[in-house]
């Protein structure tokens, strides 16, 4: 996939950078599955050509999660081939990457309920019942 | 005015979910080099905050900050910052206008006495009793002196209002100082660039708010997540420098090939900002991408660096004269010339540091 913000003469190059990140993701994944520590990287803080980012991209793959959400602008969550290594791809201005990170993770805690808005729902849906019933 | 009820409490009211908060907060521990864990914090620091009273004065300025900061696109997750500050003063965006105005600004800082920020863009002019600039009857230095008295916290954009920019460029007819030589009892925060890049003012904004604390600072003042590193050295046409492979004109075969842009005058070994990183206009690109070098425009004094279009070597009679033949020695010379660079900045700033003070005596 073509990233949004790259020079031109980088995207073509692949630097090796991927397979360096994806070492780091299977040294976070053993940790998960021995002691259930997530861990996370923030892709846009490293030097990823487009190249890499595509190759670490297919090198994970896609597994059986696929969603996309509507938060001040679209973004994608997926979880990868890998159990438990989820691709998080937020969108800014224009469907711009904003960010990007990976999380390895047993679910990102941007996918759960938040409590307050658990009760803030609960709230709507008590007084859309009243106002049904009146 | 500033809202009584937290962040989390006014947008839930409207429809933002946490999930939003949380998307908020992964973009901006992105953009301040904060590892994705401390999103959760951020985004809980933000829902808890109350909704900051900013007022901003405009000094001698060209817009260009407010331009940059308000840049034109679809609302999106960059534009939340918006819904997270209450924009009490700022003469070119605000309705009111003339006393009704002046009275906003006095209201605003009376009813958040403490806690309030005052943001400026542009320098501060002192010479002939700083008449060369006035707003609402009274200089600049009058109403930057009596609004910052109860402020929590100046943030200072620009590199007008940080280093006193291009008023106070040779000869600085109005004797223009950057706001750190008025403003001595408050945390300044310096966030230079001609104009800054967005994000480093909203990041910065969000991280006030997100923390209450004033992030971790250069020897300028200015946030290091954003000035910690030079363009030179997150430049995407860093490995033409290291192996001496240079364009020598803006027509030549190593402009084409988007060589290093070093010796057709490039500031990015002497620049700190983000540029490389964060990019302008979404993200789309920045000049080194676009084919022209780094002006150096979030340094001290440079307008007065000696040429846009002179390599650092001559431009400033620097000994870094002999970097230009890293064109031919490669990384070697590459790395002492970035050791030289450094160097050479930290003179230019301690001799900007005194220039605009001297001059406006």
């Amino acid at each position: 996939m073509q990233r949004d913000n790259a020079a031109p003469c980088l995207s073509e190059r692949a630097t090796g950078m991927a397979l360096s990140v994806l070492a780091e993701i299977s040294r976070m994944l053993e940790t998960l599955a021995d002691s259930g520590e997530p861990g996370f990287i923030d892709l846009r803080s490293l030097p990823l050509s487009d190249a890499d980012r595509a190759q670490l991209e297919a090198l994970l793959g896609r597994g059986e999660v696929q969603l996309e959400l509507e938060l001040a602008g679209a973004s994608e969550v997926w979880e990868t081939s890998y159990s438990g290594v989820w691709w998080t791809r937020h969108r800014g201005a224009g469907g711009k990457i904003a960010t990007e990170e990976i999380s390895v993770c047993r679910i990102p805690e941007l996918l759960l309920s938040h409590p307050v808005d658990i009760e803030a729902a609960a709230g709507r849906l008590r007084q859309e019942l009243e106002t049904t019933h009146v | 005015m500033s809202d009584k009820k937290t962040l989390g409490e006014m947008l839930t009211e409207r429809g933002v979910s946490r999930r939003t908060f949380l998307k908020y907060a992964s973009y901006t521990a992105s953009i301040l080099a904060l590892p994705p864990t401390a999103a959760t914090a951020i985004a809980q620091g933000i829902a808890n905050a109350r909704r900051q009273s900013v007022i901003w004065l405009s000094f001698q300025e060209c817009t260009g900050c407010t331009e940059s900061i308000t840049r034109a696109h679809t609302p999106s997750i960059e534009d939340l910052i918006f819904d997270f500050i209450s924009l009490d003063y700022h003469h070119t965006l605000m309705n009111a206008s003339g006393h009704l105005a002046e009275e906003a600004r006095l209201q605003a800082m009376a009813d958040n006495a403490g806690e309030y920020i005052v943001i400026v863009d542009g320098s501060v002019p002192l010479k002939d009793d700083g008449i060369y600039s006035t707003i609402a009857g009274i200089t600049n230095l009058q109403m930057l002196q009596e609004t910052v008295k109860d402020a929590f916290a100046v943030i200072a954009v620009g590199s007008c209002a940080t280093f006193g920019g291009i008023p106070g460029a040779h000869p600085n007819p109005t004797g223009a100082v950057p706001v750190s030589e008025i403003v001595t009892d408050k945390p300044i925060i310096n966030i230079s660039g001609c104009p800054p890049i967005p994000e480093a003012m909203t990041g910065t904004i969000a991280y006030l708010l997100s923390f209450g604390s004033i992030p971790e600072l250069d020897e300028l003042g200015r946030p290091k997540a954003f000035y910690g590193e030079a363009i030179h050295d997150r430049c995407y046409r860093r490995p033409f420098y290291e192996r001496g492979m240079f364009a020598r004109s803006f027509d030549d075969e190593g402009a084409r090939q988007g060589w290093c842009l070093y010796e057709v005058g490039c500031k990015g070994p002497v620049t700190y900002n983000a540029c490389a990183t964060l990019k302008w206009n979404g993200g789309v690109s920045f000049p080194i991408q676009s084919g022209h070098g780094c002006l150096g425009c979030s340094e001290p004094n440079f307008w007065d660096m000696g040429g846009f279009y002179k390599p650092l070597s001559t431009a400033t009679g620097d000994p870094l004269k002999w970097a230009g033949g890293a064109a031919v020695a490669g990384a070697a010379i590459g790395a002492a010339s970035a050791v030289l660079a450094r160097t050479k900045r930290n003179k230019a700033i301690k001799a900007g540091a005194r220039k605009p003070s001297q001059e406006a005596k």
